[in-house]
């Protein structure tokens, strides 16, 4: 029980990016836990390979001059794999060269001496080669554990934490996936059962990620697509069908982008306009009062995962209560049955359903836009075209309620973006944890209480 | 003679469920003057109520419309040539095929005086009562082309002018319509409206003149609509009520002559496909205003009228169009042999026979108790009555129909056979005339706004608290447990039923019973919001049909018994059989009303349905997907 909670400490104390500081702390004290395990890996031919001592060091074959190099590092610091990663052209960073540099590893040392830092290393530099949503990458990493070393043999084995780190770079690895929404497969499952065996901690983490990954998998009724729309006439038409989740509603684009140049030699870029506005709201709009006026209200921010877009909407005050009529009943409507019926007696408290909510009116929306340019001018032309089927708004008197333009909003979203987007990834991802903590245990508590009747 | 010692109080809680019984004589008499002279009344027309003479004690009061002897002798010489013209000239297969009915058919049926059954004889007509009507229906139904061309010619078609109209009217109009000379049509239903009056766009203005009004619209599934020559158009017109300006519909017969009139290309439809039906469309057709049929503005209730009057023949065409088709597939079933047995052998065969044996003996009792009590002097109101019997007989037709073509088998489904086109022609029957659904919600309102009126008080008192209200509620539910039955006093020593049917009499004496509880328990539930929920409007619809059915078999086969009719023994057995199965089905329907009844899972369809109509599609994953 003591091992598992270890685990977890672990696995807490190692937030982000400091794998190879970590790293470096179980480099510098090896011997004991290694000492300890020879005693009864004696026997076993298998292990014997792996945990060759030291002193064979001299013996290894020297296969190529890249290792070369990378071992007089090695000598010096332990962050050697890193350095690895690094040497990688910054340009060049791809998946290919991602696996290249694996390969490279794997094929250096049949002992796969200091795999456990490579993986973290490796794990670390992901998102740089931008493989960080690559299955079969993580599938890779798996694979350099070597396999059947770390399998209990016998229940004492089992019933302590076996090659604690060993377990623990399994386990980072597959949160690493978890992170980032990745779905292990079959395959992940055979490497895990190779490397550590069933029921080892890796494996649980990855019975816990299938137990739990497909059943979220929709838990999102609205789902964004992975890939948003580059066009920005498309991303505003999916983005308006989104917000107004009508599905007779029309989208209609009022004007394309596109740049032109004048005759006066000027560059002259006109904005794209796309509107969204369904029959319902045509009604609502055509039974408007006139004399009320009408209000272009936003830019209303709209984030599809990292993205940014803004909205424009076209709303109205609610009816003032000495307003609202009632539509008179009408006996000679319904040819057949009658409409309503001549009783004095009300629904019965037992059988009302409707909760008892501060009902709060909001007033119609009549239609929304999308717009690359929030200025007046360009939102006074999305309210012209709307007049072509909405012949009212010629009468009413529009306001516009426009705040600061998205324009610089977006401006600095798209140069900040990054550096915003971290440091709110990474609140976000604290903010949960403590969340979780509690979660994790009550998880981890049946799993050691059946572990112990083993 | 009537029953006197019975308490029917509870029936008029049962909602308007009583006046049926009232209507088909099953009530109490207080008093007995009153009765002699309704009686005599009903000797002076056609139709006798009351006791046979020499029938004996049981039953002889049986209230079963008949008609006289020599009525009966008239519609028998009437059917026979009708019944030989159907057999012997009409091609429905050609029909069917070209989708038109042969000129020289249809002047078959003009002088054999068809077209105008109903219209009486000073203008040309038959003249028959509705009970003679439903009669002919029987046969006329045994094509369906031709029962739809007819019916849209005469029950609503001309029945404006029969109903509504004036004399002059009726002197110009009706001796044309009655030769067949003229083919009349009902212009009611628009692209935007069906039954929502509200929606009608057709316009009629009156002319500068004001000697005519000028019709603009147009109508849609117009039956006749391309060979009709006199129409009865429903239009806008603006009426001054009260000092205000007000858009009221009105009826107009409008003659193709005046000019104006197109209709469109025929619609070609699933079934009756050698009716005709298009789309009629009127640009600016003068109609003098003496053609306004009852009031200017009165539209609405001469199309209410109108359509109410149509539904009843709808039960006895089913029953002629099932008990030939019983003939048909009985002829099969005898003669085809499986395994050595021929198919009237086997069980599952002899269960289709025995439905459309009931059904049909079901619809037939339940059209003409209609037709006898429509046919009662005063023009009795029996709307309710006649949908009840159009939604029995539609739906109960449609199930005949489908098994008979089953019991064929995949020779049913060719074109070699009958039984397809009879399946296409029977699916109109569900759809028009009102469909199915909107005359569900009329009968069960019209029996919740009865049953209000008498119940408001009660229930009030009830919601107050009021302790002796309350007590004696509790007092009447503990003897209603300890008494083993319901006795309203149907069956007994001054019973109208005979004692054969003292069981059936019973359960639907025990139906009606609850059917009171349940409609009280209703109205206190949802008081006039009751209008909203339609699933359960639905069934209460279902068990009044259901009880109205019954009252039909049992008055029926009483009489039949007790006057000693050919095979009545046979009657009997249907009749017990149906109310058995009715009763069932009752319990389990008023069940479902109950609240909190775990039978009714009325939220969970309403859910279900919701999130199907949000997405308009169907909701669930495909089986075969997965998510790892």
């Amino acid at each position: 029980m003591k091992c598992a909670r270890c685990l977890l400490q672990l696995q807490r104390l190692r937030p982000a990016g400091q794998s190879a500081r970590s790293a470096a702390q179980y480099g510098a004290l090896p011997q004991s836990p290694y000492a300890s395990h020879m005693l009864h890996n004696t026997q076993l031919q298998v292990l014997r390979r792996f945990h060759g001592s030291p002193a064979r060091v001299k013996n290894r074959p020297v296969p190529a001059e890249f290792i070369n190099e990378d071992d007089k590092k090695r000598d010096k610091s332990l962050v050697a794999h890193d350095d690895l990663f690094e040497r990688v052209d910054k340009e060049s960073r791809t998946k290919a060269t991602f696996n290249k540099v694996v390969d490279v590893f794997i094929k250096a040392d049949v002992r796969r001496r200091g795999h456990v830092e490579f993986i973290y290393a490796a794990l670390k530099k992901m998102p740089e080669f931008g493989v960080e949503k690559d299955l079969v990458v993580y599938n890779k990493l798996l694979d350099v554990f070597p396999k059947e070393v770390f399998v209990p043999r016998n229940f004492i084995q089992r019933m302590f934490n076996h090659y604690p780190r060993q377990q623990e770079c399994g386990v980072q690895l597959l949160e690493q996936m978890e992170t980032y929404g990745i779905l292990p497969n079959v395959e992940t499952k055979v490497l895990l059962v190779q490397i550590f065996g069933e029921k080892s901690h890796p494996m649980r983490k990855y019975q816990r990620l299938m137990y739990w990954f497909p059943r979220f998998k929709h838990t999102n009724p609205f789902p964004i697509p992975q890939q948003l729309p580059e066009d920005p006439v498309d991303l505003a038409r999916f983005s308006l069908t989104r917000i107004a989740n009508d599905l007779d509603a029309a989208v209609t684009v009022y004007q394309l982008p596109c740049t032109d140049i004048t005759e006066s030699g000027e560059l002259l870029t006109l904005p794209h306009i796309v509107g969204i506005q369904g029959p319902s709201q045509m009604e609502l709009l055509a039974k408007h009062n006139p004399s009320r006026p009408v209000f272009v209200e936003g830019p209303f921010p709209l984030w599809l995962r990292k993205t940014c877009v803004h909205y424009y909407v076209l709303r109205a005050d609610p009816l003032p209560p000495e307003e609202k009529v009632e539509e008179p009943y009408d006996p000679e409507r319904c040819l057949v049955y009658p409409l309503q019926l001549d009783l004095d007696l009300d629904r019965d408290f037992g059988d009302e359903e409707s909760f008892d909510v501060e009902d709060l009116d909001e007033g119609p929306v009549f239609a929304m836009c999308m717009t690359s340019q929030g200025d007046q001018a360009t939102l006074n032309q999305w309210i012209s075209g709307l007049q072509q089927n909405n012949p009212i708004l010629g009468q009413v008197p529009t306001l516009f309620r426009l705040n600061a333009g998205p324009k610089e909003l977006q401006g600095v979203g798209d140069t900040e973006s990054e550096h915003h987007r971290k440091p709110e990834q990474e609140t976000q991802r604290e903010e949960r944890q403590p969340e979780e903590e509690p979660e994790v245990l009550e998880e981890e508590r049946p799993r050691r209480s059946h572990g112990m009747k083993q | 003679m009537y029953p006197t010692n019975v308490s029917w109080d509870w029936l008029c809680n049962a909602a308007r469920g009583e006046q049926f019984l009232r209507e088909a004589g099953w009530e109490r008499s207080a008093e007995p003057p009153a009765a002699e002279v309704l009686q005599e009344s009903l000797q002076e027309a056609r139709l006798r109520q009351g006791p046979v003479p020499g029938s004996g004690e049981q039953g002889g009061g049986l209230p079963y419309p008949e008609i006289g002897n020599e009525e009966v002798e008239e519609i028998n010489q009437l059917v026979a040539p009708v019944e030989r013209f159907f057999n012997e000239e009409v091609d429905s297969s050609k029909i069917d095929r070209e989708a038109k009915i042969p000129p020289e058919t249809l002047n078959g049926l003009k002088e054999l005086g068809l077209f105008g059954i109903m219209i009486p004889e000073e203008y040309g007509g038959l003249g028959l009562s509705n009970t003679m009507y439903a009669r002919l229906a029987e046969i006329i139904s045994l094509d369906g082309s031709i029962a739809v061309t007819l019916a849209a010619h005469q029950a609503i078609g001309l029945k404006g002018i029969l109903i509504a109209g004036n004399e002059a009217q009726k002197q110009k109009y009706l001796p044309k319509l009655a030769s067949g000379e003229h083919i009349a049509a009902f212009c009611l239903t628009e692209p935007g409206s069906g039954s929502d009056a509200a929606s009608i766009q057709t316009r009629a203005v009156l002319s500068e003149d004001g000697k005519h009004f000028l019709i603009s619209g147009s109508k849609i599934w117009i039956s006749n609509g391309d060979m009709a020559d006199i129409m009865t158009v429903f239009a806008r017109t603006e009426v001054l009520v009260d000092g205000v300006k007000k858009d009221k519909i009105t009826a107009f017969i409008v003659e193709r002559a005046f000019g104006g009139v197109t209709s469109g290309k025929p619609e070609d439809k699933l079934g009756i496909r050698g009716s005709n039906t298009c789309e009629v469309s009127y640009d600016n057709v003068p109609v003098p205003v003496e053609n306004v049929i009852g009031e200017v503005g009165g539209g609405f209730k001469v199309a209410m009228n109108i359509l109410n009057s149509g539904r009843f023949s709808m039960g006895s065409s089913s029953a002629g169009m099932i008990k030939k088709l019983i003939a048909m597939t009985s002829e099969y079933a005898a003669t085809r042999k499986q395994f050595n047995k021929s198919l009237s052998e086997f069980g599952m065969i002899q269960e289709k026979f025995a439905l459309m044996a009931i059904n049909a003996f079901v619809m037939e009792s339940m059209a003409y108790l209609t037709a006898g009590m429509m046919d009662r002097p005063g023009l009795p109101d029996c709307s309710l009555e006649a949908a009840m019997v159009k939604v029995f007989s539609s739906e109960g037709g449609w199930i005949c129909v489908s098994e008979a073509l089953q019991i064929l088998g995949g020779l049913g489904y060719t074109k070699n056979y009958p039984y397809e086109r009879y399946v296409r022609d029977c699916r109109i029957l569900p759809i028009f005339e009102g469909t199915n659904e909107i005359l569900r919600m009329y009968i069960a309102l019209t029996g919740m706004q009865y049953a209000g009126k008498i119940l408001t008080a009660k229930v009030k008192e009830m919601k107050k608290g009021n302790i002796g209200t309350v007590f004696s509620m509790v007092g009447k539910k503990l003897k209603d447990t300890f008494r083993s039955s319901v006795d309203l006093g149907l069956t007994g020593k001054d019973g109208v039923v005979h004692p054969s049917l003292a069981e059936s009499a019973k359960k639907m004496e025990q139906n009606i019973y609850l059917l009171g509880l349940t409609v009280e328990s209703l109205l206190y539930r949802y008081g006039k919001t009751i209008v909203d929920e339609q699933l359960l409007l639905k069934r209460v619809a279902d068990v009044l049909i259901n009880v109205y059915a019954m009252t039909a078999v049992l008055s029926r086969a009483s009489r039949s018994i007790s006057i000693g009719l050919r095979n009545h023994d046979h009657e009997v057995l249907l009749a017990n059989t149906f109310c058995t199965n009715a009763f069932f089905k009752n319990n389990y329907l008023m069940t479902q009303l109950q609240k909190h009844s775990p039978e009714n899972d009325d939220a969970n369809i309403k859910k279900i349905a919701r999130e199907v109509l949000e997405n308009r599609a169907y909701v669930c994953s495909h089986p075969l997907e997965r998510t790892y």
